[in-house]
């Protein structure tokens, strides 16, 4: 009678540990789910692309439509990513980040929120979108594995319009730092 | 026989009431240390649930770039919510209507008719679409505000400073040299808005002279869907506009607040702390003028551990009572209270985690309190301690 009692105690035991903090088959994290479900090899380029040219450069020399290949650190915000989308800001390889709340000098910002004009005009930010044109929605740590800091060469072309707004519809990521 | 058995439990009982003075004077301590450790609990909990109960995963809050986390000092033009609307996709409908709500928000001096000094206030301007989007908004007394009316939160007076009565239906507050009758109030299930004065956002502007926005909330179908908003801020940087889903902007203030949390935590330690000290203050005097009566206890045959534990039964049934009086205190007159902060007014909270605490702590201090000086009455030989006085 007693074994039979511990043996039901056990079992309802097991039964409420799978229940309540097992995960369910099919509640996989969206991502994760969308991540499984598209090749990201397609968007990591395997080789660097030549003619790269920094943003701030970009943003000056380049109109709507053209096709361009960007250099730049992942960064150059608080925040350089946008959750769950394969979106990112690129910084100018030739800005330097200070810690926030530091002074910053020429060639230089910080993170934070007091150089948020000055970042406008030496960040871009890099939409990786399919065959499509479409965004892919991953988030692009996951799709391409970058980090912020990471050197990387963006080939896509420019979105550009006449309020000085500068996208970067990328096709692939050359990441220097793998 | 009788060297194996406890004493009997009504002889802690009655032993409490043999001294009914002595134990009214540590029931009263006790009470005042568990309410002292209740009331700081209350605080850091109110603060927690006000803040929590702010933020919605499926809300973002648009504002200006430049104005960092103070929405209060954001600028950002009065075109936003269109723009949003037609540009980004998910942006729930109710009703018919986009959940994009337009809205102006400043702290400033406000005065009712019976006040001196004006006291400082958060003023919100608001359109119909605002309760859509901040779905714990409810309007529990009048109506919602025409020109020259405002509605008020149930917090307002106490940020303010206000009596309550102040802000009844039908008195006027006074703000940027315009007076506006109060049409209504509204609860918004503890969040922050409760202490906030809602105008029709045209009226405000106009009272202040401005076209411009503080912020934009917009609700989304999805938690998902605040990454298309902030896409959209991220490519339109001629606008200088920043996204933040509702729930992060507040977990960011919890963050902002955490060393107020900490501190309270900490007095909560010191409080019980010093309840243990003076809990062992007067367990020591209590035991010391019973140095016989235990001794005879131990020639009657009732063992040491039994005299010990009937020593911890007294002191932990006195610090129970203790709590039960501290909670029963705390919940009539502690629990709803509301306190002022910067960012509006919270109500203390005295819920089931405060209770439990309270307990929690009366229980150690029963226990720690009891034990030191009755070990130490227990180590004197048994012919000494009969002879004492």
């Amino acid at each position: 009678m007693k074994t039979e009692f511990l043996a039901l105690v056990a079992s309802a035991a097991l039964l409420a540990i799978s229940s309540g903090c097992g995960t369910a088959p099919g509640s996989a994290p969206q991502s994760s789910q969308a991540a499984a479900a598209v090749d990201a090899s397609q968007y990591k380029l395997t080789e660097e692309p030549d003619g790269a040219v920094g943003v701030i450069a970009a943003r000056e020399a380049t109109d709507d439509g053209d096709p361009v290949v960007l250099v730049g650190r992942v960064g150059g915000s608080e925040q350089p990513w946008v959750d769950g989308r394969a979106a990112f800001t690129l910084l100018d390889a030739s800005m330097s980040v200070v810690a926030e709340g530091e002074d910053s000098g020429e060639g230089e910002i910080c993170a934070g929120d007091c150089c948020a004009t000055e970042r406008l005009h030496c960040t871009t930010l890099v939409k990786i979108v399919n065959s499509q044109g479409q965004l892919v929605k991953i988030d692009s740590r996951e799709l391409l594995g970058l980090k912020v800091s990471d050197m990387v060469v963006v080939k896509g072309t420019v979105k550009k319009d006449e309020n000085g707004n500068f996208v970067m519809l990328a096709s692939g990521v050359y990441n220097r730092n793998e | 026989m009788l060297g194996q058995r406890l004493l009997p439990w009504d002889y802690g009982v009655r032993n409490l009431l043999r001294r009914p003075s002595r134990s009214a004077l540590t029931l009263g301590g006790l009470t005042i240390v568990v309410l002292l450790v209740l009331v700081v609990v209350g605080f850091i909990r109110g603060l927690e649930q006000s803040l929590a109960a702010t933020g919605n995963p499926r809300v973002v809050l648009v504002y200006a770039l430049s104005s960092t986390a103070a929405i209060e000092n954001s600028s950002i033009p009065g075109r936003t919510p269109a723009l949003l609307a037609a540009s980004v996709r998910g942006v729930r409908r109710q009703y018919g209507v986009e959940c994009v709500s337009p809205e102006l928000y400043l702290g400033t001096r406000i005065t009712t008719a019976n006040m001196t000094e004006p006291g400082m206030g958060l003023v919100r301007g608001v359109t119909t679409v605002a309760p859509l989007v901040r779905g714990q908004v409810q309007l529990v007394e009048g109506n919602w505000p025409q020109a020259g009316e405002v509605i008020v939160g149930r917090l307002a007076h106490s940020k303010i400073g206000a009596g309550k009565a102040d802000l009844a239906i039908g008195q006027q507050v006074t703000f940027d040299t315009q007076s506006w009758t109060i049409s209504g109030r509204f609860n918004a299930a503890g969040s922050a808005f409760e202490s906030e004065i809602w105008a029709p956002l045209s009226e405000l502007q106009t009272a202040l002279k401005r076209q411009d926005l503080s912020l934009v909330a917009v609700a989304m179908d999805s938690p998902d869907g605040a990454a298309d908003v902030d896409l959209f801020c991220r490519e339109r940087i001629d606008l200088e506009l920043k996204a933040i889903s509702e729930s992060s902007y507040y977990a960011a203030m919890q963050k902002h607040y955490r060393p107020v949390r900490m501190l309270g935590w900490v007095v909560v330690a010191l409080v019980a702390g010093s309840g243990i000290f003076a809990g062992l203050n007067t367990m020591y005097g209590a035991v010391v003028g019973r140095i016989r009566e235990l001794a005879t206890l131990q020639t009657l045959g009732f063992r040491r551990r039994a005299i010990l534990l009937t020593l911890i039964q007294e002191a932990t049934l006195l610090s129970c009572a203790g709590a039960l009086v501290a909670c029963f205190v705390g919940l009539v007159f502690v629990d709803g209270t509301a306190v002022r902060f910067t960012m509006g007014a919270f109500m203390l909270s005295v819920d089931s985690v405060g209770i439990a605490i309270a307990c929690g702590v009366a229980a150690l201090l029963g226990i720690v309190g009891a034990l030191p000086p009755a070990l130490k009455a227990m180590r004197q030989p048994v012919v000494e301690a009969i002879k004492s006085i």
